[in-house]
């Protein structure tokens, strides 16, 4: 009895995360007539919405823009992060402790807070309506370092001896030991990171203009803001906006269970 | 092959010495234990030959070369770590081989090393498992394989048997000393087994707080222990100590124990040093000094008879062949080691034997006062 409560529970907590995403999905398959509709459920559905949205704004090229930018991004808070955080972990160098203390100080600093200032950097830069601007201010991460920083501590230190008595040098050692060990907390960065970079759409607004260069949420926002309110422009903008959704949940459920295992153990083990 | 030798050795954490004066010459095809207490500086010395820790000062060399600033891969050793250390995402065959592919040693090489490592671990079934499908004892075999196909100049053993069980253990250290009979390589051992130091070491190095307290042959270091720390070190159980003096008296030396935590009416422990351990310095008369006596030394004797201790039991410790007794004596626990039969309840009493002959001296300070057998 007491279990049939609780996936009554469960199951209408389900229904309330579901139904959106559903709508919409429904929606964007839906013609004209139907949309509005509390149903999501299309009864003469159509593609029609996504053709539309094709040809009235260049999503193709701002999906394949959002592609480069997050998949770019993703990579390099992986290679650089577990480089920073192997070293934070494992090697003895002076002013250790004290990069570690700023890389933790500097998850406390809010992002708006540095956004003006990065801003500045990049038009001094000469940056703006550029990939460089998209991507170089996320392509390194305090919170990819503490993650993975935490995993490195725990691996024991007779495996690197004997990587070292091996041959290897400490590249090496990090990719072809550390990386196959840390799969799980690597997945978890990787998703989190493409997810954060994927969806952004406040930076891309300040930096880019021009219309070939944006990403899109970007696009998405700007379609939205200026496609008027019918049933039509709506369908079509739901229909963008699975364009953006869907890469993503594919790739959390191919990853997730690393990303379940990690959250579970590594990544927030202390 | 290689000699191996350390020349002043010295090694800190901080301001704590962890190991000092460290000198020690092992000769080509030799395999040297190095046994102590956790936090001797064991471990930390192998470390530093392995090129896994700097020195503080001093000089290591394996041969004539001076490896002491080299980086481990140039150092020419293989290691066996106690947790096997084995890449978990590796098979048996991809662990065993990947030093050698670091090292552009050809593909036929490394396969003929490969074969010839299996054959000899019998690890040919095991070499496309990886570490998680197999035992510790098949993990410890294919970390053992690792090292013998790199045929370093010097193998390096890091308490290799402590994570098995005490059958594998005797096993796998038979396994060593076959191994080492086959491949003859110069080897350091380090272990804080006694079974492991005593049958695998042509010499072995006891250490206390990073210094060397003595090296010598495995029986001679058991039988002539150079100080009080050696002395309680090697042998299970520990030897049984007492405080005393020197008294001359019977025609030699005589030990006097100093009264125990009950002082007894009989006034303690009267031993006549056998006569060999004479002459008798002047000097030592009224000297304090421990006697050391090892458990195996004494002998269980009829209460009625005259007997170097008398005591109660408290524990007995039946082992098979032999067994343990516990004897609380003056307020001292004593423990020897008597062949097996029907043990005394515990509260009875029991009288003990010292065979005079066996005995160990020692100096205030900790040193032994005997040399071949005599007091000097």
């Amino acid at each position: 009895m007491r279990r049939a409560g609780f996936y009554i529970v469960l199951g209408a907590a389900a229904v309330a995360f579901l139904y959106p995403f559903l709508w919409m999905a429904g929606t964007s398959l839906k013609p004209p007539a139907e949309v509005g509709g509390l149903s999501f459920l299309p009864d003469s559905p159509t593609l029609e919405n996504y053709r539309l949205m094709w040809v009235r704004a260049p999503f193709g090229r701002a999906l394949l823009n959002s592609l480069l930018v997050a998949t770019v991004i993703t990579l390099s808070v992986l290679v650089l992060g577990s480089a920073a955080a192997y070293a934070l972990a494992r090697l003895r160098f002076p002013g250790r402790r004290i990069l570690n203390a700023l890389t933790v100080a500097v998850l406390l600093v809010p992002a708006q807070l540095t956004l003006i200032p990065t801003y500045t950097l990049i038009v001094e830069l000469g940056w703006v309506d550029s990939y460089a601007a998209l991507i170089v201010p996320f392509a390194f991460n305090a919170m990819a370092i503490l993650i993975l920083r935490q995993f490195f501590l725990q691996v024991p230190r007779s495996l690197m001896d004997a990587a070292r008595l091996d041959g290897m040098g400490e590249l090496r050692i990090l990719f072809t030991v550390f990386w196959p060990l840390a799969a799980a907390p690597l997945a978890t960065v990787g998703i989190l990171t493409f997810m954060g970079a994927w969806n952004e759409v406040l930076w891309p607004l300040l930096v880019v203009r021009d219309e070939e260069l944006m990403t899109l949420p970007q696009l998405l926002t700007v379609f939205s803001l200026g496609g008027g309110a019918g049933p039509r422009q709506l369908a079509t903008k739901l229909a963008a906006a699975m364009v953006l959704v869907v890469p993503v949940v594919a790739a959390y459920a191919f990853l997730q269970r690393y990303f379940i295992e990690s959250m579970a153990s590594t990544g927030i083990k202390g | 092959m290689a000699s191996v030798s350390f020349e002043g050795v010295r090694k800190e954490f901080g301001t704590t010495a962890v190991v000092e004066d460290f000198e020690l010459h092992v000769a080509d095809g030799e395999l040297v234990v190095l046994v102590g207490g956790s936090g001797c500086g064991k471990s930390t010395i192998l470390r530093m030959l392995a090129g896994l820790e700097e020195l503080t000062r001093g000089v290591i060399r394996i041969g004539e070369r001076d490896v002491t600033g080299l980086p481990p891969r140039e150092r020419d050793v293989a290691m066996v770590f106690q947790d096997y250390a084995l890449y978990p995402h590796l098979t048996a065959r991809g662990n065993i081989s990947l030093g050698l592919k670091l090292r552009k040693v050809p593909k036929e090489e490394i396969e003929r090393r490969l074969l010839w490592a299996a054959e000899i671990l019998e690890l040919g079934p095991f070499l496309d498992r990886r570490p998680k499908q197999m035992s510790g004892g098949q993990r410890q075999r294919v970390a053992m394989g690792r090292a013998m196909v790199r045929e370093p100049a010097v193998f390096l053993f890091d308490e290799p048997l402590s994570n098995l069980d005490a059958h594998l253990r005797g096993q796998m250290r038979h396994e060593i000393a076959r191994l080492r009979r086959r491949v003859g390589t110069t080897t350091l051992y380090v272990t804080h087994d006694q079974a492991e130091a005593m049958t695998l070491a042509d010499r072995l190095v006891v250490l206390d707080r990073g210094r060397i307290q003595q090296v010598g042959r495995p029986i001679d270091v058991y039988r002539a222990p150079a100080n009080r720390f050696v002395a309680g070190f090697i042998g299970t159980p520990s030897m049984n100590f007492l405080d005393g003096h020197l008294e001359r008296g019977d025609g030699g030396l005589v030990f006097v124990s100093d009264p125990g935590p009950d002082r007894a009416p009989s006034g303690g422990v009267r031993l006549r040093l056998a006569p060999d351990r004479r002459p008798d310095p002047a000097g030592h008369r009224g000297r304090p000094v421990t006697l050391g006596v090892r458990p195996e030394d004494l002998a269980m004797v009829d209460t009625a008879g005259p007997a170097a201790l008398r005591g109660e039991l408290v524990l007995a410790e039946l082992l098979g062949p032999t067994m343990h007794l516990h004897v609380e004596v003056e307020g001292r626990r004593w423990i020897a080691v008597v062949p097996s039969g029907p043990p005394p309840e515990p509260g009875a009493a029991v009288g003990l034997s010292i065979d005079p002959e066996r005995v160990h001296l020692f100096t205030a300070g900790g040193a032994s006062l005997l040399r071949d057998g005599r007091v000097v």
